[in-house]
């Protein structure tokens, strides 16, 4: 045989074992690992809370959850909770069908403004296209908003919690008073670990709509479940996309990594989730790139890439625990 | 065992805009992607037939309940009516291919790479049943196989939901090896409804005519003449110049894919960097656009320089390489595939 058909050969046996594996039912690999991070000029921020934690936190996918750890609401207090039992595998093989997508801000809460965009419009043109690549990958989509309406964070939750969503992803841009905004960031709940990010928490937990009163059994939420360690694990799969993703078109995000705060959104929603500033209105730049529809949906394509990956690693684990189960 | 004489082996390009077909019996046939089935009664019988196909479905559009099945790219919204459409595609192209009757059927079926990345299972559930044995692949790599650019060449299919890059690098492609834009035929067709509408905003057109527009005129760089179309302006036939919408419209997707052309070259190992960028093809619809191989070729001079060629059959590249896949495919590969 000569070199050339070596080469075919190899290359059409590659063909035949892909479709092989999809015959048999075998997912394909997740998307991108691996992939080279890029530095560029983008502020992003993701978190995602996920409303079934508890169970999520100990499946063979995740690591351990640490078992104590310190809880910063948007109010100075710093309170400790043991976290709870770690729960078996079996019982953690949940697949993720339904999401629901909450478009930061709306109404007169506008959030952050620049170049004549706001904020609260952006959000809600890369969630609706975020729901539609979702929906074209068949999975069941709900939002908070879908139109420029208010909607507290209070009534945010209870809708994720009435949808009983797998996954809830929150969508918001950041604005810093320095014009170098130029990271990507991926937030999960947990702690703030540095004042900037307990900050920005305090920043997306106004008009929240919860009394003072609500606090403390709020901040048991942060820890009742240890979510943490499945959460940034959709954190990270999601990071690595929007900078791989928007790394493509921006030569000069910088990675700043997947990040941990107390956004009250993701403390009162029962589901998995995170929430993401997905870029920088205070930078010029970003501002201009943001008004470009093209670049929006470039960031909801990286967001949909970042959840799907991370949906079909989850639904691959509850499809084995099914059959583990079964086989009993 | 069946002999491999017996079987019809067809290699199907099933695009967004386009889809075609390539047989062993030397059939090649081309239909749009559209598929229509009457709305009621009354549509039937005027049209004549359960389900319309292609130019036929598109120009009946008002009776029908008309399909577009691989919008950007994917298999619809989940829906289960897209799913069929997509079936009924495959089938009508393979009876255009004119097989025996019930003589073996084995097709690869080329898809945009986006599909085959998202929706693997469901494509091939979509898809299931209409061949005896079938292999789904990326267009892109039907595109090289077929032109046996197997090593150090980057494929780059501009179709109409998707543009898609593939790096050959003498393996089967792996995610690393490729991209998907958006930025293809269909953004195109956007921008330019866009901008036409913003320069004349009592004019009337829907996206069917700047489907139509942009296949007759579109063009990179210099014009070779105004692009002059027919609008309705309150209900009467009405000239209008939009060289410079056109222009700006098809150049859109300049940035975006010479870029992303950029991203996987740095990918690649560095001593055979320049062999990839000498080595680029342009396949799709969308490599017609007349100027567009030269504008990726200027934007190439930035990185040392490299040749930008355009596939010669754009319409069968895809198909014909797919029916490539089925001929090399052995016996033993077949029985893997089939059900």
């Amino acid at each position: 045989m000569v070199e050339s058909d070596r080469l075919k050969r190899r290359v059409l046996q590659g063909a035949v074992r892909e479709n092989v594996e999809t015959i048999r039912g075998l997912p394909p690999p997740v998307l991108r690992v691996g992939a080279q991070l890029r530095r560029g000029a983008i502020q992003a921020t993701l978190l995602v809370a996920l409303p079934t934690l508890g169970l999520l936190a100990y499946n063979p996918l995740s690591g351990s959850a640490p078992d104590r750890a310190a809880v910063l609401a948007t109010a100075p207090a710093v309170l400790t909770f043991r976290a709870p039992k770690a729960i078996g595998p079996v019982t953690a093989s949940l697949g993720v069908k339904k999401l629901v997508l909450d478009p930061g801000h709306g109404g007169h809460d506008s959030g952050a403004r620049a170049e004549g965009v706001w904020e609260k419009e952006i959000t809600l043109e890369i969630a609706r296209e975020l729901r539609s690549f979702l929906k074209r990958a068949k999975y069941e989509v709900a939002m908070t908003r879908d139109a420029d309406s208010f909607v507290s964070l209070r009534q945010r939750a209870q809708l994720a919690n009435l949808e009983r969503a797998d996954l809830f992803v929150s969508i918001h841009v950041n604005s810093v008073p320095s014009q170098e905004c130029h990271a990507v960031e991926t937030y999960y709940l947990g702690p703030a670990d540095d004042p900037r990010a307990e900050q920005l928490a305090g920043q997306e937990n106004r008009e929240s709509g919860y009394q003072l009163a609500d606090f403390r059994r709020l901040l048991e939420g942060v820890y009742a479940h240890v979510r943490q360690a499945e959460s940034r694990k959709l954190a990270q799969v999601v990071q690595q996309e929007l900078v791989t993703v928007l790394g493509d078109t921006n030569p000069a995000i910088r990675d700043k990594g997947v990040r941990s705060a107390p956004f009250l959104v993701l403390i009162t929603t029962e589901s998995p989730g995170i929430l993401a500033e997905v870029s920088c209105l205070s930078n010029d730049d970003e501002a201009g790139r943001l008004a470009d529809p093209v670049y929006r949906q470039r960031i909801a394509r990286a967001l949909f890439h970042g959840i799907h990956a991370y949906a079909e690693a989850r639904n691959r684990v509850a499809t084995l625990g099914q059959a583990q189960g079964a086989s009993r | 065992m069946t002999k491999k004489t017996d079987v019809l082996h067809v290699g199907i390009d099933l695009g967004t805009s386009h889809s075609s077909i390539s047989a062993s019996n030397g059939g090649r046939h081309v239909v749009d992607s559209y598929v229509g089935w009457p709305v009621d009664m009354v549509a039937r019988r005027l049209v004549k037939k359960p389900i319309l196909f292609g130019r036929e479905a598109l120009d009946s559009r008002p009776m029908l309940d008309l399909r577009r099945p691989l919008e950007r790219g994917l298999i619809k919204e989940g829906s289960e009516r897209d799913e069929l459409a997509v079936r009924e595609l495959l089938r009508h192209l393979i009876s255009l291919a004119g097989g025996r009757e019930g003589q073996p059927i084995r097709a690869v079926v080329g898809v945009p790479a986006e599909a085959l990345r998202v929706s693997r299972q469901n494509l091939r559930n979509a898809v299931k049943g209409v061949a005896d044995a079938l292999m789904i692949v990326s267009e892109p790599f039907a595109v090289s196989y077929g032109m046996d650019a197997l090593l150090h060449t980057m494929i780059i299919d501009i179709g109409a939901g998707t543009t898609d890059f593939c790096v050959m690098r003498g393996r089967y492609p792996t995610e690393e090896d490729q991209r998907t834009l958006t930025n293809a035929g269909d953004s195109v067709d956007e921008q330019l409804m866009t901008l036409v509408r913003a320069k004349h905003p009592d004019a009337q057109f829907s996206v069917y005519m700047v489907r139509e527009w942009k296949e007759k005129s579109s063009f990179v760089g210099e014009p070779s003449g105004p692009v002059v179309v027919t609008v309705q302006k309150a209900a009467k036939a009405t000239p209008v110049d939009i060289t410079s919408e056109m222009r700006r419209a098809c150049e859109s997707l300049v940035a975006p894919i010479t870029e992303t052309m950029a991203d996987l070259l740095a990918r690649v190992e560095p001593e055979y960097q320049e062999r990839v960028r000498h080595n680029i093809i342009l396949a799709g619809g969308g490599s017609q656009v007349p100027g567009l191989a030269a504008a990726m070729e200027r934007a190439l001079a930035d990185y040392g320089g490299g040749a930008v060629r355009v596939v010669e059959d754009p319409v069968f590249a895809g198909s014909n390489g797919s029916l490539a896949i089925a001929l090399d495919a052995s016996e033993g590969d077949w029985e893997s595939l089939a059900g």
